[in-house]
């Protein structure tokens, strides 16, 4: 392997930033990402319900993608496994709202610390692998634990699904209507993300980005680089956990279908469709996956999936670097004319 | 006692029929992976074109002119359909496998959405050419005469690829080219070429799998990733590259699919991933992996 | 920089095309107010009805046969239910809940239809039981068997027309304990809930008929591809039949296989009538012939209904009406009958007026009432006769009236 993909900070990995701009380049700052926020927030007051529900499950998926991209833009490490821990942690806040109460931040809680605990289990076998051999440990894991979630009938409902999840609740006022539950995703959703993103602008990240660039020189310089990956990965499974009780409020169901080879494919697929690394990228990319399969896809008369297949398609061609490349060239073209 | 022999001796025969089938399938996949780094997912959907050849050319009933013409027709399919995916992923040589799996599964969705529109949604069952469509005695047993004929197309199209692969200057260039990409650019060979020819007989050998494989697996919605991912499984557990890997993995996902579940009935659901996850943790490479495949 | 123009307006085009439809575009407000207006309640309006089948994936077969079914009633009844002019939205279900439960909500929120019917997924129809409560509006589920969705999950806005896993295997039991199968029955369903509750069923009634169990298996489902393990179990096992219940692709290897591997002459292959229903029969072929199933339907009933719907299905559609045309059909008899009582589209006046319809006495499934909330209907033992691609499932025996287990 050649240095040639050495770019540490050549891609900016953020631009909808909330920190004051470390360069000049940067100039916006944190304006698109408040933004974005205040537009998101006042979004259900104008958007119709069926609307607003896709909005939900577009930020649930996209926080899902984000986790992943700690994993495979920050880290380098394409997982295909990854909606494992998403399941993990639907599985864990449905049974907690069900069982013992839907009252916020426990399932919220159930639900990080479930998907952090399953990835921390299963991940410290698969960061010593890499590349396609990562790629393809994750989705033996993954469909190990789909299969668990199948079978484990008395938990998990089997293949029927978790199902009668109560809505979440705050204080003792169920979030019944589909404004209040986007809110309620949204707030942890943007949290999370920031989260994620200092995380990913901290020394940690710094060094999981050199793992990603060239593993051998960070060996070589005196980091446990498997010890970092396995850190990323945990982290990663915790937000994936995150995103997981999200869609147990939101979805009210938990299915296999939830952790299994489909759904990690294409959480996979969003982030590439966004841009993997830039972390809201992948956002993005969710929200064209979750737009063409459950927004337009039902009225498609069936040709949901070959809608699909064209946007991945074109996506390759046009958009080389995922819908993140549009705006790391902005700045770029500004300085240029 | 004998009984329990007997049948765990027909699982293991079993077992080498489907591994035989699983070669065809898989040691396209492995080459055009090992050699020219492309992660095509579009490999299931090639199968799945096949089958659904050989139900539309044999469906109606036994018929040799049928079945040896969907083999045909497969062939001619899979080549150019080689050749299409090899040009459609020659602008993503510099970018990373994410990048061609998007566009592979792109096109899989793509041509499995209208292999349904074509052929419609209900599943459709291939017949086995006469005179192999009946069964014969083994063990005591009533076993598929098909499936006693596969192993053996399996075992010659195995020797063929070996010697090809081993044995011709072509092979030595493909063998080369798996080591080495740079170095045999240097020398003055066109990688494209290599990369069309590979891809190209890797697809037929797809298309031709999924016609082989019509009276085991009929066709049906779903099959390609069924079959993709058995086909990835198998090409991981035996070694990105490498025609032997692919023929180790594919015998052992044979006995595991077929054995394995006998003897495993409780677990029948964990075996094959259980089986994949315990050889990527002891050999993070494959049984036989080399080199390549390792970045991402 | 072409290449970003070029790139750039692609996107926006990707999204504009997206925010265009009428999905998103849609204006209003999601705060407050919780239910959405609907077509109005009031006698004689029309009635919005959200067809949610699967038109694509492994089910799409089935998603066929319902919309036919729902369709050729509304045409033989001048497009009303009720006396009220119906608009049918028809919505992809897929294969799973994390495409059929958007799917729901897209018609209920989106389109706002007065009624759900259809679902085929049994996760998918557990899914959408809540939205249906909270929306308070009827879901007429039209395949999905699993007992909870009118047992443990219960809620006075799901109802169903088709039947409950464990109420089609049953009926088997007791016929299959009379006949003293030798060396007993071999039971094999997928491993997940379906065949989980097929098993139970069909065990609890078979074993309470004093038969005995031969052994049992579960293969992977979804993922497997040859039944040749299982196969080997059953023979060894020296069962004297079998009883099964695959559907779809699983159906048509398991058949086939049955008969490759020597056992369809030596052990008599029973199963839930899905195992022949339908398309699946025609790719069976020679394999099928003799196989014995149990269900509430097949085209071949004799009954006045049935001969005259038989006869306008195959006059649309050139081919014969499954039990999945059936149920979706008889979804809109049922509507018809609570609707024509003069109750209002809300889902309570509909629910309360479903109690009381008393027996549907046209149906082509012959006479069948609501037991709770699920078919109490006579189950057929049926066998399947004819020379391919001729195949049909003829009536061997009437196992008798079956409630909901």
């Amino acid at each position: 392997m050649t240095e040639v993909s050495q770019r540490p900070e050549a891609v900016p990995d953020n631009v909808v930033g909330g920190t004051p701009p470390p360069r000049p380049r940067r100039r916006l700052g944190p304006v698109p990402a408040i933004v974005v926020v205040v537009v998101l927030a006042a979004a259900p007051l104008f958007l119709a319900p069926f609307a607003t529900t896709t909005l939900t499950r577009l930020l649930v998926f996209g926080l899902l993608a984000v986790s992943l991209d700690l994993l495979v833009g920050i880290t380098g490490l394409p997982s295909l496994g990854h909606a494992a821990y998403f399941g993990a942690g639907a599985y864990a806040a449905g049974w907690v709202s069900i069982h013992l109460t839907p009252a916020i931040p426990v399932p919220l809680l159930v639900g990080a610390a479930v998907g952090g605990l399953a990835a921390a289990a299963t991940g410290w076998v698969a960061v010593r692998s890499a590349g396609v051999y990562f790629l393809m440990l994750t989705l033996a894991i993954g469909e190990v634990l789909a299969q668990l979630a199948q079978s484990w009938d008395g938990v998990t409902g089997g293949a029927n699904g978790l199902s009668g999840i109560p809505a979440a609740r705050l204080g003792s006022e169920p979030l019944l209507g589909v404004g209040y539950l986007y809110w309620y995703v949204l707030a942890v959703g943007v949290v999370a993300f920031a989260l994620v993103w200092l995380l990913a602008r901290s020394p940690f990240g710094a060094t999981l980005r050199g793992i990603r660039d060239n593993e051998s020189r960070m060996r070589a310089i005196g980091y446990s680089t498997t010890l970092y990956k396995y850190g990323a990965f945990i982290a990663a499974g915790t937000i994936a956990g995150v995103a997981g009780s999200l869609l147990a409020a939101q979805q009210r169901l938990v299915t296999p279908g939830d952790l299994g080879f489909t759904t990690a494919a294409l959480v996979l697929l969003a982030v590439v469709v966004g841009g993997a690394g830039s972390l809201w990228g992948p956002v993005v990319g969710a929200a064209v996956v979750v737009l063409v399969r459950d927004a337009l896809g039902p009225g498609l008369g069936g040709h949901g999936e070959l809608l699909l297949g064209i946007v991945f398609v074109l996506v390759v061609y046009l958009l080389p670097r995922g819908a993140a490349g549009l705006t790391s060239l902005r700045p770029f073209r500004r300085r240029r004319s | 006692m004998t009984g329990w022999v007997a049948a765990n001796l027909i699982s293991v025969l079993n077992g080498l029929a489907i591994g035989a089938l699983l070669f065809v399938l898989a040691v396209g996949l492995s080459l055009v992976f090992g050699m020219m780094d492309v992660l095509n997912l579009a490999h299931g959907a090639l199968f799945v074109v096949g089958a659904y050849l050989a139900a539309a050319l044999a469906g109606g009933g036994p018929s040799w002119g049928g079945f040896l013409g969907a083999l045909g027709v497969a062939a001619v399919i899979g080549l150019l359909a080689g050749g299409l995916l090899s040009a459609m992923t020659e602008p993503l040589r510099t970018r990373s496998h994410l990048d061609q799996a998007l566009l592979t599964l792109g096109v899989a969705l793509i041509v499995a959405e209208v292999l349904q529109i074509v052929f419609g949604d209900d599943p459709l069952a291939v017949p086995a050419p006469p005179g192999l469509d009946g069964s014969t005695s083994v063990f005591g047993a009533a076993y598929p005469t098909y499936r006693l004929v596969l192993i053996g197309v399996g075992a010659v199209l195995a020797v063929g690829v070996h010697v090809l692969v081993e044995r011709t200057t072509l092979g030595a260039l493909i063998r080369a080219t798996v080591a080495d990409r740079e170095m045999v650019a240097a020398i003055g060979v066109d990688n494209r070429r290599v990369k069309i020819a590979v891809f190209a007989a890797g697809s037929l050998l797809a298309t031709v799998a999924g016609v082989l494989g019509g009276p085991v697996y009929g066709a049906s919605v779903g099959l390609d990733s069924t079959v993709l991912i058995l086909a990835l499984v198998v090409v991981v557990i035996g070694g990105l590259g490498s025609v032997k890997g692919a023929l180790v993995g594919a015998l052992v996902i044979g006995q595991i699919e077929s054995l394995g579940r006998a003897l495993l009935p409780d677990l029948a659901s964990f075996v094959l991933f259980g089986a994949l996850a315990l050889v990527l943790i002891v050999r993070p490479r494959g049984l036989f992996g080399s080199r390549s495949g390792a970045a991402a | 920089m072409a290449e970003f123009t070029l790139s750039r307006r692609t996107l926006l085009a990707l999204f504009g095309a997206a925010a265009a439809t009428p999905v998103l575009a849609a204006c209003g407000s999601s705060v407050g107010g919780g239910s959405t207006g609907s077509s109005g309640g009031g006698a004689g309006g029309p009635i919005k009805v959200g067809l949610v089948v699967p038109q694509s994936g492994v089910y799409a077969a089935l998603g066929t046969d319902m919309q036919r079914g729902w369709e050729l009633w509304l045409q033989q009844h001048g497009n009303k239910i009720g006396g009220r002019d119906v608009t049918t939205i028809v919505a992809d279900e897929g294969e799973n809940p994390q495409t059929g439960v958007p799917a729901v909500q897209r018609v209920l929120q989106s389109d706002q239809v007065d009624v759900v019917v259809g679902l085929v997924n049994s996760a998918t129809a557990l899914g959408a039981a809540p939205l249906m409560s909270e929306a308070k509006k009827i879901l007429v589920v039209t395949n999905a068997g699993a007992a909870d969705i009118t047992g443990k999950a219960r809620t006075p806005y799901v109802w169903r027309t088709s039947f409950q896993n464990a109420q089609v295997a049953a009926a088997a039991g007791p016929y299959l304990a009379q006949q003293n199968v030798a060396g007993g029955v071999f039971l094999i369903a997928p491993d997940y809930a379906a065949g989980t509750e097929v098993r139970a069923g069909f065990k609890a009634a078979y074993e309470a008929a004093g038969g005995k169990i031969a052994g049992e298996a579960a293969p992977p489902f979804g993922t497997t591809q040859d039944y040749q393990p299982f196969l080997s179990q059953i023979r060894q096992s020296g069962a004297g039949a079998v009883f099964c219940f695959f559907a779809g692709a699983e159906a048509v290897r398991f058949v086939q296989q049955y008969a490759q591997f020597g056992l369809k002459d030596s052990v008599p292959l029973y199963g839930s009538g899905f195992l022949t229903e339908g398309g699946v029969l025609t790719a069976q072929a020679g394999a099928a012939v003799g196989v014995r199933t149990s269900l509430f339907y097949t085209d071949r009933l004799d009954n006045p209904a049935n001969t005259a719907f038989v006869q306008a299905y195959k006059a649309a559609h050139q081919s014969a009406p499954t039990c999945y045309s059936v149920s979706t059909y008889d979804a809109a008899a049922v509507l018809e009958r609570a609707l024509a009582g003069g109750a209002a589209l809300d889902g309570d006046s509909i629910s309360a007026a479903l109690g009381g319809i008393g027996a549907i006495d046209d149906s082509p499934r012959g006479s069948w009432t609501f037991d709770g909330q699920s078919p109490r209907q006579t189950m057929y033992l049926r066998t399947v006769e004819g020379t391919p691609p001729q195949l049909s499932n003829v009536v061997t025996q009437d196992l008798g009236q079956k409630a909901q287990v």
